[in-house]
């Protein structure tokens, strides 16, 4: 399923791995499915694979869907899986998109971008992405990241694919990957992603390795994590009154 | 890669000792047991009218039995077969809960590990909140396993460290030191309990059993790391909030006068499951495995980078290391 080579892919294959990416479709997509619209594009995973931890109890992190980190090994030489959804709300890259009402589900992943894909406004030509101004649409998307690099839109984007994500290479890969992209500069955070020592790890210690994406928890637009109010204070310090 | 002895879980109490022997005590109140039953039986074959509802008398004969049970490590599979069915059964009847209480025994092969990163945690406390959940932690006392210390930049002090923060965090010049049981290898707090109510299980967890407790608190006294906590009065746990997944080692209903601590989520991490805090940590500052498994995060995380353990001079030998990045 991954695209590789070091070339920009043409449209068509594109468009065939998309439509590909159609076939396993779950039950979960059909009931947002608005009529008259597009197809929606389901997960690129089978349903059989998807990790199950459906209790909801506090702190679990309900059910999973994850795909192979293709190319990347973990501790020992494993393959693990990057997840592609989780249920914490203040994760994804969701929210941010700016005044366009993005569905809550978008979690980093390009088949999940059911409602509003990118290329329903941008539908059949190049974005020109070449200023650091962020378009109307996009105006509460906070460019800090951007701004730090001196960097603009293509730098991450694809103009031409704008569903995509645009590595240095000219490689274009869907949001699924984007560690792929992230790890371009940050390669050592990306090693100890690879490795467990950074992210975070779902479903248990045991068996699968299933990880949680870089935007699962970093807006890609302003990395840094936002303060909050902690969880409330101790009440008994250390073993009581005897400090 | 060999692992080191100081990563091994303790050893069973020699043959001989004074745990081994057959524990006259539980014979003693069986046969008296008997008796007391004998007796009750006696007197309301004498007053046919009794008092007790056929509930009540269940209650009362399910408090006596459990009352004079042994202790859990010594049971026989049988034995705490019963016991599970009378705790389930008094959770039932005296607080409406359906409760689900394991015996689920250690994974051979493994040993339990944490690794926790200094430069990640960021002082949000969800650990904290989703451990008192899991765990049926006391309401009314507001009985918390974790503390997360703010530590100013430059050096670990626990001394000057504040737990009791409620600002908005980060803060600026700080970072974040989080606190539970380290499930030592050669735990303090095991040595010092005069009748073997806690114990180190062969996966390094080290466990109490609530009913064998007599609550003098030596381990507390004993524990360098002030990670167990001592119920002065019962528990409270609303029965909507209750976890109702428990196991006997771990999240039972825990009685008045007993102490209790962080067990890793016992009743979790045999399931191959992550620990309540390492699952609820929003920033991956929390990492959980299996110490005996080479190609384990917690390995790759020891192996690579800095690690540290809180006072290491006392050779408690903690299986819960800090980390930067």
């Amino acid at each position: 399923m991954r695209i590789s080579g070091g070339r920009p892919v043409p449209p068509a294959l594109l468009a065939t791995w998309l439509l590909t990416a159609c076939v396993a479709d779950g039950p979960s997509r059909t009931d947002t499915h608005v009529p008259g619209s597009p197809d929606p594009v389901a997960s690129v995973v089978p349903v059989g694979i998807a990790v199950r931890n459906d209790s909801l109890e506090p702190g679990t992190l309900g059910t999973v869907r994850a795909i192979p980190v293709e190319g990347w090994m973990g501790p020992g030489g494993r393959p693990f899986e990057v997840a592609l959804r989780t249920r914490d709300r203040e994760s994804g890259h969701a929210r941010r998109f700016g005044m366009i009402t993005l569905r809550t589900t978008l979690r980093g992943s390009t088949p999940d971008l059911v409602q509003y894909p990118c290329t329903s406004c941008h539908l059949g030509r190049t974005v020109a992405m070449k200023d650091t101004r962020i378009g109307d649409a996009h105006q509460n998307i906070q460019p800090r990241h951007p701004a730090l690099l001196g960097s603009v839109c293509s730098t991450c984007h694809s103009p031409d694919a704008v569903d995509m994500l645009a590595l240095r290479t000219g490689e274009r890969v869907g949001l699924d990957q984007g560690y792929r992209l992230c790890a371009q500069c940050h390669f050592a955070q990306a090693e100890a992603w690879a490795f467990g020592a950074h992210g975070k790890r779902m479903d248990g210690w045991q068996g699968r390795r299933v990880v949680m994406g870089c935007s699962d928890c970093h807006d890609p637009h302003r990395p840094a994590p936002l303060p909050r109010t902690p969880f409330r204070a101790p009440t008994i310090l250390r073993n009581g009154g005897h400090d | 890669m060999d692992t080191p002895d100081s990563l091994r879980p303790g050893p069973l109490p020699e043959e001989g000792s004074l745990l081994r022997k057959p524990v006259d005590r539980r014979r003693a109140l069986t046969v008296l047991a008997g008796a007391a039953v004998a007796g009750v039986q006696a007197l309301s074959a004498c007053r046919p009218a009794s008092p007790l509802s056929e509930e009540e008398r269940e209650v009362k004969l399910l408090a006596w039995r459990e009352y004079i049970k042994g202790n859990y490590r010594f049971m026989t599979e049988a034995e705490r077969a019963e016991t599970i069915a009378r705790l389930e059964r008094q959770a039932l009847l005296q607080r409406g809960s359906a409760v689900t209480i394991q015996s689920t025994g250690a994974q051979p092969g493994v040993v339990f590990g944490y690794a926790f990163n200094i430069s990640k945690c960021k002082g949000f406390r969800s650990c904290v909140e989703a451990c008192i959940n899991e765990n049926n932690l006391d309401r009314n006392a507001d009985t918390q396993y974790i503390r997360i210390f703010e530590i100013e930049d430059g050096v670990v002090d626990l001394d000057h460290a504040d737990a009791t923060f409620q600002h908005e965090v980060p803060a600026e010049g700080h970072f974040y030191l989080g606190t539970q049981c380290f499930q030592c290898a050669d735990p303090p707090c095991v040595k010092v309990c005069p009748v073997g109510a806690t114990w180190q299980e062969p996966d390094g967890i080290t466990v109490i059993d609530y009913d064998w407790c007599i609550g003098c608190r030596y381990c507390m006294a004993a524990c360098p790391y002030w990670a167990r906590r001592f119920n002065w009065s019962a528990p409270e746990v609303p029965v909507p909030e209750l976890n109702t997944n428990q196991h006997y080692l771990g999240n039972r209903a825990r009685k008045t006068g007993v102490v209790e601590k962080c067990t890793f989520c016992i009743h979790r991490t045999r399931q191959g499951r992550l620990p309540a805090c390492a699952e609820a940590c929003p920033t991956g500052a929390r990492v959980f495995g299996n110490l005996l498994d080479p190609d384990s995060e917690i390995r790759w995380v020891l192996e690579h980078k800095r690690v540290f353990r809180l006072k290491e001079d006392l050779k408690t030998e903690p299986r819960f290391w800090y980390f930067s990045d």
